[in-house]
């Protein structure tokens, strides 16, 4: 027989000013297998989780049923309890009578109380099934997988291998850096960015401890937290870069240009190419789509021209399997594509119509122009640039909801440059809100304004060329009136989007993304670099729009989380998992399509029957991959899954208890 | 028929033949078992070939060799439910398709003769039923002979088969297809609970329902297990009721609308009607076909995706 006690917590007066506590415990007394029940006011104070220590030990309880507070905020709290009593921390149930009866039901204290008893009678039946669960271990692969070469995945990458774990770096690109090495300066410091990003860039590939892909991609995850393997699919660069000295006689030589995405398509590579001098690893690849070799068969002039024979047109993809114990997801952003629904700016057309990354570009010393600001539709210096905020941001019909945080900033930036670099040049801001919230950063607004940039409160409604130059229509809402701008160039603060192929992967690693393909994380506020997949971070603009110094915080979190998880060498799995009655089970196998988590597997079983062997399948929980979420069990028509903790069993008992 | 059956066991392509062979009645068919070349004559297709024969096929999973099956277009749901279910291996089965114009409501059709008429044969052509008896043939508008199920059918030609043995039919648009479930569903409450309170009374708990069932391929039937018990023994409205709804809802999304249940129940509860309320309302939230129409769309209810709407955010 079991023997259950039950405490009623009165919570000061969160309880116990609504329910009739004493009451509670009095009509739990009798119920089938309590043995005591007894209340307090503050059941998780010092005394009161005394007060169960000393009732275990006195009245030799086996099962223990606390009427308290939501079993989120103090289930473990209590656990605790119970494993100093020397019970097994499983054998509690909590009723909840906080949230879900005394919040819930102030106006009705007499049936707030009622159903108070009718939450213990539910969590005594449940109380009285408990068996003891056993946490298990799992082995830690201390190695981790960054995916992402941004500076997200950079800072993330180092911080992890200077806590002396080893790290596989992996870049979709032919060098890491991300968009960080395409900026000119950053605010609010304005200090430059390539100063501070090459460093890292040059950090990253010299680390002892970092295995950098770059022109690679994951291919394929499996596996849980601690024990991931991972495929990485390193496409083929058409070099061998263990020969390339990275000369650059082959780029120089050949042939074929082709615009660069590195220049954002103000200037040209080539097709075998180094996306900019500083890049990291500094060896080109050969662009196959545009190669004259790879497209009409002849060429080869790299081959001929390079002194060490590293030119190999016959290199294939290779495939690297990898096992790591977590990873972190540094995909960052790309542009929103604007030329696809901005008519009213002229879909593109226009050349002096750019954006905020292709002024960059425009403006950085290392640029197409080597840093002189000159319209691209005929080299002029423009007299007079008009900047448009929030294209495709807070714009729910065309572009997305969201803020995307950082145009505000550097739109402030560019005009700022724009007047130091061309003085004379007249700079109009068209924007709906300036959205300033960072340290030093109003301040570096207000010196745009007191460098005389025109800020007009107001949305652009058309850009139209008229002669060599653009017409940008807009209404000032502050004064209530049609505004007209001439303007040699506009640059548009395109919306943040998540990059490319973000909700692909996430669905490959097994997280969740948000309805805009950014990362989703665990917990709004209390867990923001984790995933809700164990084992898998989150670090940077893959997460949620973010400005650099954001960025870098967030991949340092990450690293930290990482390092967290790879302090010991085995980590406790929740015994709270999915397990399967193989005899039950008929191997339909809708439990493992209905798994978020991909923990369910078939495997074969032989038994014998009417004297032949035979071979069926069945399904299996790994229990490192199960979350507990119990999707399965539901799914599971015959009853074949249980999750431990909430067994079919103790689930019936507890509706029994509540409805018979 | 008989001839892709000699052939198929003459070339020991397969170990077994599933078909049809003549009842001890001429309105009667009976499942036959042809192990052998020889007995493939027995093998019969007429308008009464009503029941289905793949789920016998989960009898031989086992069994080294193949096993060929023949199967009508809503029979082949059903196999495509036996795959989707793992219950069968695709590459253990044979199919032989018949493209089918309608089986016969042997009870609807017996109500238009005498009683005590023997029937001797039938024919279904595209308009009308012919029914040969001891007093002659007697025509009868195809409609009303057919069984229900086969009135809106949408696969007339199995949506899965190895060989077809005629001419495809085409299925005819099926607008009316949820009609009754329709009615029902413009009752008020208190009509339909004593609608259903009323049916579900008279159910025996036989469980034939659930036995012919292609969806119902568990091991140990949740209503067979006694810890924990899912729905008491006892035979009263309220455990009935459980037993039914249950039922429903293990077949959500999955019940192919073979109409089986119905056919095999001993007191005529409107199992399909039931059936097909889930399967309209499954279709109408899910944008799915009808379940075992296409062997590349699992049961809707069966899957998860991230982009599922998920209504409690
Ligand atoms: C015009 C402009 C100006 C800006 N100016 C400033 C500024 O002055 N100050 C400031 O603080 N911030 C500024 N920012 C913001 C800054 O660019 C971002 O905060 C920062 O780059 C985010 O870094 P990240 O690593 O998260 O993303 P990214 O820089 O986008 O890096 C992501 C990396 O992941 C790689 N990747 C993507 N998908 C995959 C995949 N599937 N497999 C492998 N690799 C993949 C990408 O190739 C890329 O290298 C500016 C942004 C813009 C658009
Ligand atoms: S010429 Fe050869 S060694 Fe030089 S960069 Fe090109 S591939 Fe490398
Ligand atoms: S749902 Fe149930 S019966 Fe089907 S495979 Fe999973 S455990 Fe087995
Ligand atoms: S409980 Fe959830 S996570 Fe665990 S196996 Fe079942 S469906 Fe997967
Ligand atoms: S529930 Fe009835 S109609 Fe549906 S598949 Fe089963 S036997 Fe056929
Ligand atoms: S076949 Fe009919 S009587 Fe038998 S259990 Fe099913 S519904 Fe009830």
């Amino acid at each position: 027989m079991k023997r259950i006690g039950v405490f009623v917590c009165w919570c000061g007066t969160n309880i116990g000013g609504v329910v009739d506590v004493p009451q509670v415990a009095k009509a739990a007394s009798s119920f089938p297998g309590v043995v005591l029940a007894t209340d307090y006011k503050y059941m998780c104070s010092e005394p009161g989780q005394e007060l169960i220590v000393q009732a275990i030990r006195e009245h030799r309880l086996t099962r223990v049923v606390v009427a308290a507070c939501t079993p989120r905020l103090h289930e473990n709290t209590f656990r605790k309890t119970l494993e100093r009593a020397g019970l097994n921390p499983y054998l509690l149930e909590i009723a909840n009578i906080r949230e879900q009866c005394a919040w819930a039901h102030q106006k009705q204290p007499g049936r707030a109380t009622e159903k108070a008893i009718s939450l213990v009678r539910r969590a005594v039946a449940k109380a009285s099934r408990l068996e003891p669960l056993f946490a298990s271990t799992i082995p830690v692969t201390r190695k981790a997988l960054v995916i992402g070469g941004g500076i997200a995945g950079m800072q993330a990458a180092l911080d992890i291998a200077d806590a002396g774990h080893q790290v596989i770096l992996v870049e979709r690109e032919p060098t890491i850096g991300g968009k960080m090495a395409m900026l000119d300066k950053t605010f609010p410091t304005l200090d430059c960015s390539a100063c501070i990003c090459t460093p890292k860039m040059v950090a990253v590939a010299q680390h002892p401890s970092i295995t950098l892909y770059t022109y690679a991609e994951v291919e394929k995850v499996e596996g849980y937290v601690g024990n991931f393997e991972v495929t990485i699919r390193q496409k083929a660069r058409s070099v061998d870069h263990t020969k390339c000295t990275g000369c650059g006689t082959c780029w120089e030589k050949c042939p074929t240009r082709v615009p660069s995405e590195f220049e954002q398509g103000l200037g040209t590579r080539k097709a075998i190419y180094v996306s900019f001098p500083q890049a990291v690893p500094n060896k080109p690849v050969i662009d196959r789509r545009h190669c004259r070799y790879f497209a009409a068969g002849k060429c080869r002039v790299c081959e001929k021209v390079c002194p060490t024979g590293a030119i190999d047109y016959q290199q294939g993809d290779q495939l690297i399997k990898e096992k790591v114990g977590a990873i972190v997801m540094a995909t960052g952003y790309d542009l929103f594509e604007w030329e696809k629904v901005y008519g009213e700016y002229g879909y593109g057309r226009y050349p002096n119509v750019i954006t905020s990354l292709q002024f960059e570009r425009l403006i950085n010393a290392s640029g197409p122009t080597g840093g002189k600001i000159l319209r691209p539709s005929d080299g002029k210096e423009p007299q007079s640039v008009v900047f448009v905020k929030c294209v495709g941001s807070r714009d729910p019909a065309k572009g997305k909801e969201y803020c995307s945080r950082i145009c505000c900033m550097y739109t402030a930036k560019h005009a700022h440059q724009v007047l130091e670099k061309l003085p004379g040049a007249r700079v109009y801001v068209f924007y709906m809100d300036v959205r300033t919230a960072g340290k030093a950063y109003e301040e570096f607004y207000l010196r745009t304004l007191q460098d005389g940039a025109h800020y007009i409160r107001g949305r652009v409604s058309k850009i139209y060329p008229e002669g060599d130059r653009l017409i940008v229509r807009g209404v000032d809402t502050l004064l209530g009136r049609q505004v007209e701008v001439g303007a040699d160039l506009v640059v548009l603060a395109t919306a943040v989007v998540p990059s490319r192929g973000a909700a692909e992967l996430a669905r490959l690693v097994g997280i969740s993304c948000d309805q805009n393909d950014f990362y989703t994380e665990a917990h709004p506020k209390l867990r923001p670099v984790e995933a809700n997949t164990a084992g898998i971070f989150l670090a940077g603009a893959c997460q949620g729009p973010k400005d650099i110094p954001d960025t870098v915080a967030q991949a340092s979190a990450a690293a930290a989380k990482v390092c967290a998880l790879f302090s010991r060498e085995e980590m406790a799995a929740e015994p709270t998992v999915a397990q399967v009655n193989q005899f039950l089970c008929y191997g339909c196998l809708e439990c493992q399509k209905v798994c978020p988590y991909r923990a369910i597997e078939p495997v074969t079983v032989s038994e014998n029957a009417a004297g032949k062997k035979i071979e069926r399948t069945v399904a299996s929980v790994n229990s490192g991959l199960c979350q507990g979420c119990g999707a399965c069990t539901v799914a599971c028509k015959p009853g074949a899954i249980n999750l431990k903790g909430f067994s079919n069993e103790q689930v019936l008992a507890e509706v029994d208890a509540l409805c018979l | 028929m008989r001839e892709t059956a000699r052939q198929l066991l003459r070339e020991r392509e397969v170990g077994l033949v599933i078909g049809y062979a003549a009842g001890s009645e001429a309105y009667w068919v009976t499942p036959a078992f042809i192990k052998e070349e020889a007995q493939a004559d027995r093998l019969v297709w007429n308008p009464f070939c009503v029941n289905s024969l793949a789920k016998y096929l989960i009898n031989y999973h086992h069994e080294p060799y193949k096993v060929a099956v023949v199967v009508k277009g809503c029979d082949s749901r059903a196999l495509v439910r036996l795959l989707q279910d793992n219950q069968v291996q695709r590459e253990k089965v044979v199919v032989i398709g018949i493209p089918c114009l309608g089986v016969v409501d042997a009870k609807a059709a017996a109500l238009k003769i005498a009683p005590g008429t023997r029937i001797l044969g039938a024919s279904v052509t595209d308009g009308e039923f012919l029914l040969q008896t001891e007093s002659g043939t007697l025509s009868l508008p195809r409609g009303e002979a057919l069984c229900a199920k086969c009135r809106y059918c949408e696969n007339p030609t199995p949506v899965l088969a190895d060989t077809l043995l005629a001419e495809e039919v085409a299925a005819e648009p099926a607008a009316n297809i949820y009609a009754e479930v329709r009615e029902v569903e413009s009752w008020p409450r208190e009509k339909r609970s004593a609608f259903w309170d009323g049916h579900f009374q008279r159910c025996l708990r036989c469980y034939a329902c659930r036995n012919i069932c292609p969806a119902c391929t568990c091991r140990e039937c949740v209503f067979d297990q006694t810890d924990p018990c899912w729905v008491a023994k006892a035979h009263n409205l309220s455990e009935n009721t459980a037993f039914h709804l249950i039922r429903a809802m293990h077949v959500a999304g999955r019940c192919v609308d073979c109409g089986e249940c119905e056919r095999a129940c001993p007191v005529n509860i409107p199992l399909r009607l039931l059936n097909q309320k889930v399967i309209k309302d499954i279709k109408e939230l899910f944008g799915v076909s009808t379940p075992g129409s296409r062997l590349d769309e699992m049961p809707a209810l069966g899957m998860f995706a991230t982009e599922d709407p998920d209504e409690f955010n």
